[in-house]
């Protein structure tokens, strides 16, 4: 019996099946099971009568019959049916078995329950009923999960199948609660795409939250903000301010997580709701929370100071003397007014303007060239020129270009005039105390005959809204003023821009009134800006006012107006989801292509970051299928709003589109890789860009280089060498005479981008914790439509978010700090300052110059390096002594520094260290943040670990004082930029002596 | 020796003499109760576990179908035929030389072949035929069948109904007689589309039928839009019932449309 006998063939048991006897069919169907797998073909031909076997009441083995249709089903691929059946084979249907068709069936099972449940969601009413055995295995299966201790599994597919019973269930019982319930945090923002339910898993997930003994208050205020519950939120806050002080650095460090979500409206909420609790509650609140804080930190033997101090203080000011005035209650105002300073977005702005001004690293010698190359006659590019200083120096308040070239700048006329003037405010954008005074002389002079042209008054009231986009407490009733008492149209135009951004999101019914009487004036200039600014006004609120912009839409005869309306329309939507759809329908079915290219934006901007699929595949549709190319780029564009969730998938899927024979296909594939990959610097974005940006139509290469300056910018050579290249490009096209207009001005506003900021701000559409930034996404959704309107462009500066880490004391005052970044510093540093091209020796210059300069740096680095290790072990005293030691440091560095640029040019460069020390106020960019590092045993330890942003630091020796960077101190200051040879070096000390930049004096370039 | 296998050996020799006796209705129920006893075995297809009297079991078991299909052949049911034959194939073709081989194989596989000819399913017929060695078409029984097909095939209906004659086993007689039945629908066919009328008498020899009356009872059973009138058979009417091929033209349009909106989007 050498040869092992097998079947070849399953005929011999299927004719067993036709037996009448039971017995032989039952042998037959055990038979079948066990070789369903080999026999499947064979047996679906005969699966009629395995049916009905199934199908037969008195058959005794019914379910067996059902669990072979299933199988040979599960083989021919009939999920379905496959399923159906499994489902009627009940407990012969096993669902831990290890096998591929148990494992495809309960992934079916599992989707289609998804699905059901899905559908009974939407459905409303309870019409559709699960099939209690499908639910049933289910069941099994997530309990097999969690018993099995795959709890992230359970729990995927708890939210899947909408059963947050479950999911709580599986997180409760999960060993790691703080971990699973910031994995769910994360699932329910990427994964769920039905706004309603994310709403009801984010509040099951904050319910949680609530029932620990050590709630991760971080996380549920951020979800809190999402769901838009300010009270719930405001109570936290509250709580945590008469807390300890660790608490109240806490209550601060919530304060800017969720000022960087940019919510104007749900802030302000916040800040109200505080100033109206306290004065009831702060009394008890105070004296109650102390014991309890006590009790806690004797409870826990906890080790933080800060906190003794605190009470050590506190207990001794009864015995001390009577004082009417209770220090608690004085120390909860104090810290009351730091918080609402927070959350009005003004102390982060302050100490955002205080670090672009202080690290302004901005090349004017890329300004120079271009003022150079381009033709004074050609406005086009002049006014790219002014747009991209604007651009280069947004948020830094440096305007020395503009003031060295004031001349030159006299050559902007009329509307021209309008965007040079409007870049001022982009310039200043967050100098909230000042902004007023800095465009006063632009300003329309109300009673006064005004001299100034309408055209600088109307951009100045435009520059004063970016100045104050998003926190516009202050400027709007001025902006309203100017709006009422004019009736030019350019003032007009950018009164209501300004308003818009301004006032962006807070819904003000006053300010809509004002606006919507310029609409109704029907004149073509201010209609526009004024559909924009409606929109800006209402942006994410769904409201009915959307109808009314519709309709007015459809009466008016002016293109302008409608395409303003209908983008403010599409913002009224944003973040919407399901709940546009009607108005998205509405729009994109509509006969005009503007108000189908309006519809385009309400896609994109509803559906913003979600990647819904729904909404990728309707705009691939109108993409391809639409006949107006206005409406197929923008539906093509706003793919990247769709997915700057996820910047991986642009480039693929749009990568098809960028080739196509239609140049505005092409241009709107560009822009929406600009998007969604901006500031990420993705290898495969800029792949797909680089051919655009020689391509055969001069808007495709603007719009290319445009876009790739979004990609590339803060990525520096070292990084990917394709920057350099690309740097090279952009001065070629510019200094290119015979070069398109359109291409040239590309060009121009791709070198502001790639080094906007003084080269230390990216384009973020997403915060930190993952939530869309809506002043972003918004500025970047206005400032593509530059294609029609030049003065939009300025609406990118809504997008810029500075790459910073700035740590923060209690006082919020940016102490001293050192921390590690461990890769090279070459990766992450700035560019280097280009050098005058002037001479034939330029090639041999920059090489010499930069040796000694890498030289320089590497020494520098292990300088500070030694240091760290010396502060490690002299830790104790450091404190003292960091003042004098750092400044003798700068000396020992200075020498140092000196010392190689003599032997620079004999020696080779060592090798570059693998780490760099970071001071505290630093320029992280964002690919940067993985190699971030907190340096262990250090004075400050931070509140949240966080790479990047605002982060509240807790000080470990509190008894010591502290050294301050950014504010005074400026022999620290010199340490930060002692190492960066540059023309801000001095700019910057000398600034940071001040606790705030000097308004730069006025001037005026009109004649 | 196994209890099971003394049962069933008992009972086998107890279906043998009520088959020996053509006791049809004792057989059938023995033979059912057989069946059932076999599932016990282990070393039955398909599991083809080696137990220590596997070989005993498989030789009996065969035998068993064998006998299975002779009697179904006897009590001409042909339902049963295939069954049994089906669950009789795998000790002949799956075995691998676990037992010898039956003395019975060839005359059952070519009866197995002669009932495809019968039931015109040829393209069985010939999947069958693919699985046979070469040297078992030597075989007279099989022979035999190969031959009739090939007959079948040419239209040479007279070789086929003679072939009666020369059977090489007892059973083949049943399905010879069948297989008349067989070749006269094919000939109806063929006249059908050969012919658009045909006299009475000349139909009734080409069917092969010895009177008037008979062709008229095939005729009304088996083709109902057939017409007879003045003496002849006039098969216009059946073709005529044919459907005629409507062009698609709504569906065309509705295709060279969509290609050239597909066209369109070519991006």
């Amino acid at each position: 019996m050498a040869a092992v006998a097998t079947v070849s063939s399953a005929s011999g048991i299927l004719a067993m099946l036709q037996e009448p006897a039971e017995e032989l069919k039952l042998h037959a169907l055990a038979n079948l099971n066990s070789v369903v797998h080999l026999f499947y073909p064979e047996i679906s031909t005969s699966i009629p009568t395995i049916e009905s076997l199934y199908e037969d009441e008195e058959f005794d083995q019914r379910q067996l019959a059902a669990l072979v249709v299933s199988k040979v089903f599960y083989y021919l691929g009939e999920l379905n049916d496959s399923l159906s059946y499994a489902l009627g084979a009940g407990p012969l249907f096993d669902v831990s078995e290890d096998s591929d068709y148990a494992h495809a069936l309960l992934a079916k099972a599992l989707d289609e329950y998804a699905s059901i449940k899905t559908k009974a969601s939407k459905a409303t009413e309870e019409e559709e009923t699960v099939d209690p055995r499908l639910e049933a295995i289910v069941e099994r299966m997530l309990e097999k999960c969690i018993l099995d201790g795959k709890y992230q599994q359970a729990m995927g597919m708890a939210v899947e199948c909408r059963r947050l019973d479950k999911l709580e269930e599986a997180i409760v019982l999960c060993d790691n609660i703080h971990g699973a319930l910031s994995y769910c945090i994360n699932l329910a923002h990427q994964y769920v795409n039905h706004h309603e339910y994310r709403f009801e898993v984010l509040r099951c997930l904050v319910k949680i939250y609530q029932t620990l003994p050590h709630p991760d208050y971080v996380s549920i205020s951020q979800c809190l903000m999402f769901l838009g519950e300010p009270e719930t939120v405001a109570n936290i806050l509250d709580k945590l301010l008469s807390g300890s002080k660790d608490d109240a650095l806490l209550a601060y460090q919530i304060a800017f997580d969720l000022v960087e979500n940019e919510n104007q409206a749900f802030l302000l909420n916040v800040r109200n709701r505080l100033t109206s609790q306290t004065p009831a509650e702060s009394n008890p609140d105070s004296g109650s929370a102390l014991p309890d804080d006590q009790a806690g930190n004797v409870g826990t033997g906890s080790t933080e100071p800060a906190g003794d101090v605190q009470m050590r203080d506190d207990t001794a000011t009864p015995n001390g003397s009577a004082h009417t005035v209770n220090p608690n209650e004085v120390a909860h105002a104090d810290r009351l007014a730091k918080i609402k300073g927070i959350l009005s977005g003004e102390t982060s702005i302050q100490l955002t303007l205080q670090f672009l001004y202080s690290h302004n690293r901005s090349d004017l010698l890329i300004l120079k060239t271009i003022k150079q190359a381009v033709e004074m006659r050609n406005s086009v590019c002049h006014s790219a020129t002014i747009c991209a200083n604007a651009i280069m120096h947004a948020g830094t308040t440096v305007d020395t270009f503009l003031r060295e070239n004031l001349e030159w700048l006299s050559r902007a006329t009329n509307w021209a005039k309008f965007s040079a003037t409007a870049g001022l405010g982009v310039i200043h954008r967050g100098h909230l105390q000042q902004g007023r005074a800095l465009m006063a002389p632009y300003l329309p002079q109300s009673g006064a005959v005004s001299g100034g042209s309408p055209y600088s008054e109307g951009g100045a009231l435009y520059a004063l809204g970016l100045i104050h986009a998003n926190h516009g407490e202050g400027i709007k009733q001025f902006l309203r003023e100017s709006l009422r008492n004019t009736s030019a149209e350019v003032i007009q135009h950018g009164a209501c821009l300004g308003l818009g951004l301004a006032a962006l999101g807070t819904s003000d019914e006053e300010i809509y009134e004002d606006i919507k009487n310029v609409l109704y004036t029907d004149s073509a200039v201010a209609g526009e800006a004024a559909g924009i600014g409606m929109g800006l006004l209402m942006v994410g609120t769904a409201s009915e006012k959307a109808s009314e912009m519709l309709a007015y839409a459809h009466d008016t005869q002016h293109e302008k107006i409608i395409r303003g309306l209908s983008l403010g329309i599409a913002l009224t939507v944003y973040g919407k989801e399901e709940e546009a759809d009607t108005l998205i329908e509405q729009m994109t079915r509509d006969q005009d292509p503007i108000l189908r290219y309006g519809g385009m934006y309400a896609l994109a901007l509803a559906y913003r970051g979600t990647a819904n699929n729904k909404a990728i595949h309707q705009l691939l549709h109108f993409a391809v299928s639409d006949v107006s190319d206005d409406v197929r780029r923008t539906a093509v564009m706003a793919l990247g709003f769709v997915l700057y969730n996820e910047p991986e998938q642009t480039p693929r899927i749009v990568s098809l589109l960028s080739e196509s024979y239609n140049p505005h296909v092409r241009y709107g594939a560009a822009l929406a890789v600009g998007i969604s990959c901006a500031g990420s610097g993705l290898s495969d974005a800029i792949s797909l860009l680089e051919p655009l940006t020689s391509d055969v139509v001069d808007f495709v290469r603007q719009g290319a280089l445009i876009a790739m300056a979004m990609v590339m910018i803060q990525t520096n050579e070292s990084f990917d060498s394709r920057v350099g290249t690309f740097r090279r490009q952009l001065e070629k096209i510019i200094l290119d005479k015979h070069e398109d207009t359109m291409s040239k001005m590309g060009a121009i506003l791709a070198s502001g981008i790639l080094d906007a900021g003084g080269r230390n701000v990216t384009i973020k559409l997403l915060s930190r914790n993952k939530h869309d930034k809506l002043t972003a996404v918004v500025g970047l959704a206005v400032f593509s439509q530059f294609w029609y309107w030049y003065p939009l462009l300025y609406f990118i500066s809504l997008a810029f978010s500075p790459t910073a880490f700035i740590g923060l004391n209690s006082d919020l005052k940016v102490p001293k700090f050192e921390f590690l970044s461990h890769a090279k510093p070459s990766l992450f540093e700035y560019p280097k300052p280009t050098t005058q091209q002037t001479t034939t020796s330029a090639v041999k210059l920059p090489t010499a110059i930069l040796s000694t300069y890498a030289k320089a740096k590497s020494r520098a680095k292990k300088d500070a390096e030694s240091k760290a290790n010396l502060e490690k072990a002299t830790e104790e005293a450091s404190g003292s002594t960091t003042s004098g030691k750092a400044a003798a440091k700068t000396q020992d560095k200075d020498a140092d520094a000196m010392q190689v640029d003599n032997a620079a040019e004999k020696k080779a460069p060592e090798p570059e260290p693998t780490f760099q020390i970071l001071t505290n106020p630093a320029r992280v960019i964002p690919t940067q943040e993985k190699f971030i590092k907190f340096i262990e045993g250090s004075r400050y330890v931070a509140v949240k670990p966080s790479p990047s942003g605002f982060i509240l630091l807790q000080d470990m020796q509190p008894t010591e004082a502290e050294v301050l960077a950014l504010t005074d101190a400026p022999s620290t200051v010199a340490t930060n930029t002692g190492s960066a040879a540059g023309q801000q070096g001095s700019a910057s000390s000398a600034m940071a002596v001040d606790d705030e930049p000097q308004p730069p004096q006025p001037f005026e370039y009109t004649s | 020796m196994d209890p099971k296998l003394v049962e069933v050996t008992q009972l086998f020799s107890r279906f043998k003499a009520a088959f020996a006796r053509n006791d049809f209705d004792t057989s059938v129920s023995l033979l059912s109760q057989l069946k059932v006893l076999l599932t016990k075995f282990p070393s039955l297809p398909p599991s083809f576990q080696q137990t220590p009297n596997a070989v005993e079991e498989l030789k009996i078991a065969r035998d068993i179908y064998e006998h299975a299909v002779v009697l179904s052949v006897k009590i001409e049911d042909q339902d049963a035929f295939e069954r049994d034959f089906c669950q009789l194939k795998p000790y002949y073709m799956d075995t691998c030389g676990i037992i010898p081989q039956s003395p019975e194989e060839y005359p059952i596989l070519g009866l197995n072949l002669l009932r495809l000819l019968v039931q015109n399913r040829i393209a069985e017929f010939h999947t069958e035929l693919e699985l046979l060695p070469v040297n078992a078409l030597e075989n007279a029984c099989i022979k035999h069948a190969v031959e009739l097909e090939q007959s079948f095939m040419e239209g040479a209906y007279n070789r086929v109904l003679s072939a009666r004659q020369a059977v090489p086993h007892e059973t083949y007689v049943y399905f010879m007689d069948l297989l008349a039945k067989t070749v006269r629908d094919e000939l109806a066919g063929c006249s059908e589309k050969g012919y658009d009328y045909m006299s009475i008498t000349e139909a009734k020899q080409m069917l092969m039928f010895s009177s008037d009356q008979e062709l008229h009872e095939y005729i009304t059973e088996e083709h109902p839009e057939w017409e007879i009138k003045d003496g002849c058979v006039f098969f216009q009417k059946a073709k005529e019932t044919q459907p005629c091929k409507e062009i698609p033209s709504l569906q065309v349009i509705n295709q060279t449309l969509s290609y050239a909106r597909e066209l369109e989007r070519i991006v």
